[in-house]
């Protein structure tokens, strides 16, 4: 059926039009919308009239399907996520620059052998005499204070979204997988081995490619339980840590809240493994 | 299509993407848009102004735009919801263009709103980029062309760009179209051809 209905009655009404595109379930339809036929059932006086009414249905449907994608659960926490590491990435250029910067005013300064950490190194910058490398000390330390505080609001918004996948592997690698696959419903619909190895996609496309050993673990290695563990399991951990949270995910993607039964069987399951590497 | 002096443009309102204007028409970039490439590869590339066009891969609408300015409607279809956003904007100010919020692998979510196109034009990221040009042959008039710009590097990462072209041009001519001419969008685009077919 076309957009404007069966021969006879015929309309244009755009929320009747929507429901009718909805409805269709041929991919090749035989008969395709033709629009002299509305002008002869005199809806339609010229071409451009026609156009404009598909266009209005066209239109209206792209907009609800555009409101409906953003009102996505998982919308705000894959934005926090983004924003957060986009945070930083920005704090350590700065503090690369500034670092730079504070050595070559400072004759004895030589952070590779002082080994301060890099946030005691600004604050000490933060106050120096130097007065504009001074201001810019304060901007990251600012910065930095803020990066917490979107770590935190990113963990809490996960135990909310992701209560499951955040209760394995914590909110914010948990929000980091979900972010680097795409979205919740994605990520519900990969495989385990796909999750196992998320973020590690140039390691991985260069063992295809050019068969170097493949990835063991990607974005999850940095889950304490991957990466304090020795290293001769931790490429098993991390497949069984993966098919846990393929599981995880879709519980979040089709039922949302935390299922305690699964959580205590997966990280029994875990804890074994790493009971029996010791 | 128009050019001024060699340089590709379209007749219209500007201003879209901030495209450069050249004697009050919006130039039109080989190095963003493939079509645009295409012709200055083959100069015999033409859109007509009678002809309905059906875009798979609208994306933001900035080759879309350039394509409304010649033709007589675009049907443009897009299935990401963040460059649709960009192209509702852009299609409110071209009452020519229809954006069609939908998956080109899945045809059946608008395909009662087509009507038969002049001109298939496809431009999608995706990897079986023949089989969704070949589901759509069905919209196209007898005689219509089906333009495939087809990104290589999409298709399958582990081939060369020529096997993935050449198994392409296989499936397209199983399917009944005849290829016109193939030619790579070098050196505008890397990895990617254009293949121009009729029905």
């Amino acid at each position: 059926m076309n957009w404007y209905g069966e021969s006879g009655s015929y309309s244009i009404d755009t929320s009747e039009a929507a429901e009718r595109v909805r409805k269709n379930t041929d991919n090749a339809p035989k008969k395709l919308c033709d629009w002299t036929e509305l002008k002869d059932a005199g809806l339609v006086s010229s071409r451009a009239e026609y156009i404009a009414s598909v266009r209005a249905v066209a239109s209206s449907m792209a907009e609800e399907g555009i409101a409906a994608s953003l009102s996505e659960k998982d919308t705000d926490l894959l934005q926090m996520v983004r924003m957060l590491d986009e945070l930083d990435e920005v704090i350590n250029l700065l503090t690369e620059r500034l670092t730079e910067w504070h050595q070559s005013t400072t004759p004895d300064s030589s952070r590779k052998y002082n080994k301060a950490a890099s946030k005691k190194f600004i604050q000490t910058i933060a106050k120096s005499k130097n007065p504009s490398m001074k201001h810019v000390a304060r901007e990251i330390l600012s910065l930095t204070n803020l990066r917490t505080q979107l770590m935190k609001d990113v963990s809490r918004k996960a135990d909310e979204v992701i209560p499951n996948m955040s209760a394995l592997v914590g909110g914010l690698v948990a929000a980091r997988l979900m972010s680097r696959a795409g979205g919740l419903s994605i990520i519900s619909r990969m495989a385990a081995s796909s999750i196992q190895v998320l973020g590690a996609e140039s390691a991985l496309f260069s063992h295809i490619r050019a068969g170097t050993p493949s990835p063991k673990h990607g974005l999850i290695f940095q889950h304490r339980r991957v990466h304090n563990a020795p290293r001769d399991v931790r490429g098993k951990l991390a497949r069984i840590l993966a098919s846990k949270l393929a599981i995880a995910a879709r519980l979040d993607a089709f039922r949302g809240e935390l299922d305690e039964a699964f959580l205590a069987d997966a990280n029994e399951k875990i804890d074994k493994l790493m009971e029996v590497s010791k | 299509m128009k050019d001024i002096r060699g340089t590709l443009v379209s007749e219209g309102a500007g201003g879209v993407y901030g495209e450069r204007m050249l004697e009050g028409c919006r130039v039109w970039d080989p190095y963003r848009s493939k079509l645009s490439a295409l012709w200055y590869l083959d100069k015999t590339t033409d859109l007509k102004k009678d002809e309905v066009v059906l875009y798979l891969g609208a994306a933001n609408g900035t080759t879309v735009s350039h394509v409304a300015d010649y033709t007589e409607c675009v049907y443009a279809v897009e299935f990401a919801p963040r460059p649709m956003q960009d192209l509702l904007a852009v299609s409110a100010r071209r009452k020519n263009i229809i954006p069609i919020y939908g998956d080109a692998t899945r045809p059946r979510e608008y395909a009662a709103l087509l009507e038969p196109a002049d001109m298939v034009y496809m431009d999608v990221a995706q990897p079986n980029q023949a089989g969704i040009a070949v589901r759509h042959i069905p919209f196209l008039k007898k005689g219509g062309r089906l333009i495939l710009m087809l990104k290589t590097r999409s298709v399958d990462i582990r081939k060369t760009p020529e096997e993935v072209f050449a198994e392409s041009c296989a499936e397209l001519e199983a399917a009944g179209l005849t290829i016109e001419k193939s030619l790579w969008l070098n050196p505008y685009h890397i990895d990617h051809a254009a293949i121009v077919c009729r029905k």
